[in-house]
């Protein structure tokens, strides 16, 4: 038995060693990583044109047992990474195989952005990042994008003037651009202590990208922010809208083509603040309005599949009289009108022009006409007029004109992996002109500015998790008669578990403000260098951020004690931001934390120090809830800064400044509410029309909020300022007709 | 030596069961039945992967890429609260699932179309999931399109009404919601299921999805 069985094995082992004569196998071990030699775990490997196959398992390790002999090919696959196929000679061995498996960035679209320095809210948004309305329905923004960003990382919470005050720099330094033309007056003209409505309504943006530094070489001429808007393109119905509120009221509407390819659109408002302001009253007393019409028009054609061409125009008018007691003699009052008009338009076009290359330009024309008149008043409200200075200043009429124009084009090439390169062209034109009409004496300055700017820009992978975006800019300012050259580089580094690590650095000119150059025409640009750098992780409907930057500015402009180019300075500071989608149901949150540490030397700074517009510590909170059932959604935002430097600068005698007063404001905090309520009037109709009702609060603690100080002539008396009125309110109803036209491009595009 | 030779055997055994399978029906079969078991991201990513080799076997067939489609997507909507992950199995899904209707003569196969229409609306819904803010608008009207030819195809296509009861379910009342009708289509749903079984390796999915929305809707 013992023999026979023997006999058996041996049997069985001999007919399976012929069989492997005949069937040769090949054992085929293996590892697949990524890049990072993080296991691809559940990666497929496949022997092609058979059903031979089998999947790595956690480790990212896999065994394949293959019969045959010969050339074969192993195909390689994960979702996410570039299929690889590997050829192998089967030969009744084991075969060790190392494989490493590339990042696809074709479907993954974005694998490495370079996200330095900038906020983008686009209609592309993924996960956690903002969209453009996220951004516009933050609480408390009164229609004004810039009000809206000042609740993300490195904007200053300024509560008396318009724009946007970012890591140390002024509003002047911080530009905001519609389809990449400058929009030199984003706001109504600004008056003393009270912020003026933006003109653009906020929901015109389709792509809004707040760079808080080390912005692209495709933008110049703002030394500290840039806020690049990109307009809608074709509206997916004809729709009509009105909205009442109390302190304004509008409609308009936007027709589109029955083929889709054209559409054109005309809105008209009218505000007044009279009925308003006597109901919740205001400081100052506001004799003339505030009135505000607005009026724009657009029209959009789709020239080809791929070409499109956009216009938008706008006017606005603002007509403002305000009076206050004099700070200068508490017997006297002065009063401040302005009217202002503005005409803006812009035209954009952009087309494919085939091979991967892509051509967008676009032109700008801006007209603002500005009137002030300032006058004194004794008890009686009679108009003196006091020989005496200070007070010989306060009868004063001027007029501003200011006429801008921009014609810019740029030119891309689309290249595999999402590089590309990037150049094109700018010119811009500036008219200003100042009279001013004193009692004693006129005033005429007038003049006006070439200005012509080269860039290129290329996006580049270094290696396959790092991307770079090297650029450089110059401009040539024929008032200035001077060049200048601005390099631009940004970098980004992504780690396997998605968290990256971007750097910038970079040159930012500027041009000094026309009503300095009016003064003295030989200034120079100024510039700011910036150094950033920033850690991302975004994942699970969280998007987690913390930047650090250093800036350094050079050539500020000064104004004693005289005008020149003498200033200087420095920023630096750490912003965090965190998001999140995810875990409270239906609530979406973000954390804004800014630090900042400033001082600059210019205008009458005797030397550098921290800016009234600056403080070192802003935390921000936003909510917004979204009551499903009740078609409800809540926004609050919270914010709490500490009190910004105040300073009475004075000259001594001997004509050296010195601080009469100098101290920090309190703290600021400001709770803002809003809340939308959708229904439908008439939900019975074929194109029913959806309504709304919005309302309100700004300030709901009626917490006391000091701005700064003005101050008397000779120092000693000094006023806060403060906002016109403790809380805001409104409350309205506005109401949208439209056909729904979605459902049959839908059909048609199936 | 007997174990030896029994594991050598086994090890023959094996490689060659792979090969043994080597037929289009029972390939199917076994994936398929193990997709009625998948619950994880790596279930399905695998069961994508196996029905895809299947279909570069089996190249007539409208199944196998429909199933990997299916899979693809399933992952997607899995990713419900990632956002940034969604992207790429939408767009596989989609890929696939376009394969699979090139292989069905349209005029004729109303049922299997109809299965072809009810993927294509989870992977537009897939792709709302990615930021319903911004990308909503765009493709969640697709979606509900989709799912309204799905229907049209074939009204007693339970899978259609449960992505109806689905969109009825999670849209808000004032843009056409409506818990009650969803509730209804669900039940619609559950009864299509239960009076037509399992059946081999057509789509058959369905029962644990509307059981779980069901469950949520009490």
């Amino acid at each position: 038995m013992r023999f026979s069985g023997r006999n058996k094995i041996f049997n069985t082992l001999f007919f399976i060693f012929s069989y492997v004569a005949v069937n040769a196998q090949t054992t085929i071990r293996g590892i697949v990583t990524n890049s990072n030699k993080d296991p691809q775990s559940g990666a497929s490997i496949r022997v092609k044109e058979s059903n031979q196959g089998t999947y790595a398992d956690s480790a990212g390790s896999f065994l394949l047992i293959v019969q045959g002999k010969g050339k074969r090919n192993l195909e390689l696959s994960s979702v996410g990474y570039t299929t690889r196929e590997i050829e192998i000679s089967l030969n009744d061995t084991i075969i060790f195989l190392d494989i490493e498996l590339a990042t696809e960035t074709k479907t993954l679209g974005d694998v490495v952005v370079i996200s330095v320095g900038s906020f983008e809210a686009s209609d592309k948004a993924k996960g956690a990042s903002l969209t453009p309305i996220d951004a516009v329905t933050v609480a408390g923004n009164g229609g004004d994008i810039a009000n809206a960003l000042r609740t993300l990382p490195g904007a200053q919470q300024i509560g008396e003037q318009d724009g946007l005050f970012v890591r140390g720099g002024s509003n002047d330094e911080a530009k905001q651009f519609v389809d990449g033309s400058l929009l030199p007056s984003p706001n109504y003209a600004s008056i003393p202590g009270l912020p003026q409505p933006a003109r653009l309504n906020p929901f015109l943006f389709k792509g809004i990208l707040f760079s808080t530094g080390g912005y692209s070489a495709l933008y110049g001429e703002a030394m500290s922010s840039a806020l690049i808007l990109e307009t809608v393109d074709m509206p997916d119905k004809s729709s009509a809208a009105l909205h009442i509120f109390p302190q304004n009221l509008g409609a308009g509407f936007q027709e589109l083509s029955m083929d889709g390819k054209r559409s054109y659109g005309i809105n008209a408002g009218y505000g007044n603040m009279q009925f308003y302001n006597r109901i919740v009253p205001q400081i100052p007393d506001y004799f003339k309005g505030p009135e505000y019409i607005s009026t724009d028009a657009n029209f959009r054609i789709k020239t080809s599949a791929t070409g499109m061409l956009k216009f938008y125009c706008n006017y606005g008018y603002s007509n403002i009289g305000i009076r206050s007691p004099d700070i200068d003699s508490s017997s006297l009052f002065s009063s401040f009108e302005q009217v202002n008009t503005n005409f803006y338009s812009n035209l954009s076009y952009r087309e494919s022009l085939g091979n991967n290359w892509k051509i967008e330009a676009s032109t700008a024309f801006d007209n603002y006409q500005n009137g002030i008149t300032r006058k004194l008043f004794n008890v009686k409200n009679q108009q003196l007029f006091l020989p005496d200075y200070p007070y010989s200043q306060y009868n004063l009429d001027s007029s501003t004109n200011s006429k801008f124009a921009e014609a810019r084009f740029v030119l891309r090439k689309q290249l595999v992996h999402n590089q590309a390169i990037r150049f094109g062209a700018e010119y811009f034109y500036n008219h200003y002109l100042l009279s001013s009409h004193y009692p004693s004496d006129d005033a005429t300055n007038m003049l006006y500015n070439n200005l012509i700017a080269a860039f290129a820009e290329t996006d580049i992978y270094i290696a396959k998790k790092m991307a770079a975006k090297i650029g450089v800019r110059a401009e040539y300012s024929a008032l200035l008669k001077r060049t200048n050259l601005a390099p631009r580089l940004s970098l980004a580094y992504r780690f396997a578990d998605g968290g990256q690590i971007n750097m910038a650095y970079g040159i930012f000119y500027q041009l000094p403000e026309m009503g300095y150059l009016a003064q003295n025409r030989d200034l120079d640009f100024s510039s700011a260098d910036h150094y950033i750098i920033n850690y991302q992780k975004k994942a699970g409907n969280r998007l987690f951020r913390i930047e650090a930057y250093y800036k350094v500015y050079h050539d500020l402009v000064t104004t004693y004690p005289s005008y020149a180019n003498w200033g200087d300075g420095y920023a630096r500071g750490i912003e965090l931001f965190w998001r999140d989608k995810r875990t409270f149901k239906n609530v979406d949150y973000w954390i804004t934390y800014t630090y900042l540490d400033t001082k600059r030397k210019y205008l009458d700074f005797p030397y550098a120090i921290a800016p009234s517009y600056s403080t070192p510590h802003t935390l921000s909170l936003v909510v917004k809830k979204y009551f499903q059932d009740i078609n409800l959604s809540a926004n609050m935002a919270y914010t709490l800064a500490t009190g910004r430097p105040y300073y009475d600068i004075q000259n001594s005698v001997s004509g050296s400044p010195f601080f009469y007063d100098e101290g920090t404001t309190p703290v600021y905090h400001v709770m803002n509410l809003s809340f939308a309520y959708l229904f439908s009037i008439f939900p019975k109709w074929k194109n029913k029309e959806f309504s709304g009702i919005g309302l309100g609060c700004n300030n709901v603690f009626g917490s006391k909020e000091v701005f700064g100080y003005y101050f008397s002539y000779n120092g000693t008396n000094k006023m806060a300022v403060t906002p016109p009125a403790t809380r805001t309110f409104y409350i309205g109803l506005f109401m949208s007709f439209g056909i729904d036209r979605r459902n049959d491009f839908i059909n048609e595009n199936l | 030596m007997k174990k030896v030779i029994f594991f050598i055997i086994a090890n023959f055994l094996q490689a060659y069961s792979i090969q043994a399978q080597n037929n289009y029906k029972q390939q199917m079969q076994a994936a398929v039945t193990k997709l009625d078991q998948a619950a994880s991201v790596k279930d399905y990513q695998q069961l994508a992967v196996e029905f895809e080799s299947i279909a570069q076997l089996e190249k007539t067939g409208w199944l196998p890429y429909y199933y990997a489609a299916f899979c693809n997507v399933k992952i997607g909507w899995i990713y419900q609260e990632d956002g940034d992950r969604i992207e790429p199995f939408a767009d596989k899904a989609e890929m696939d699932i376009k394969k699979s209707e090139s292989l069905i003569d349209t005029a004729v196969q109303k049922k299997e179309l109809s299965e072809v229409f009810c993927v294509l609306s989870m992977v537009n819904r897939a792709r709302v999931f990615i930021n319903p803010m911004s990308y909503g608008r765009q493709y969640g009207p697709v979606a509900s399109q989709y799912t309204k030819l799905a229907l049209k195809e074939n009204a007693d296509n339970p899978r259609a009404n449960y992505l109806d009861g689905w969109e009825k379910y999670s849209t808000p009342k004032l843009w056409g919601g409506d818990k009650k009708k969803s509730k209804e289509l669900l039940e619609l749903a559950k009864h299509q299921l239960a009076s037509n079984p399992d059946n081999g390796i057509n789509p058959h999915w369905g029962l644990k999805e509307v059981d779980e929305l069901l469950k949520q809707l009490k």
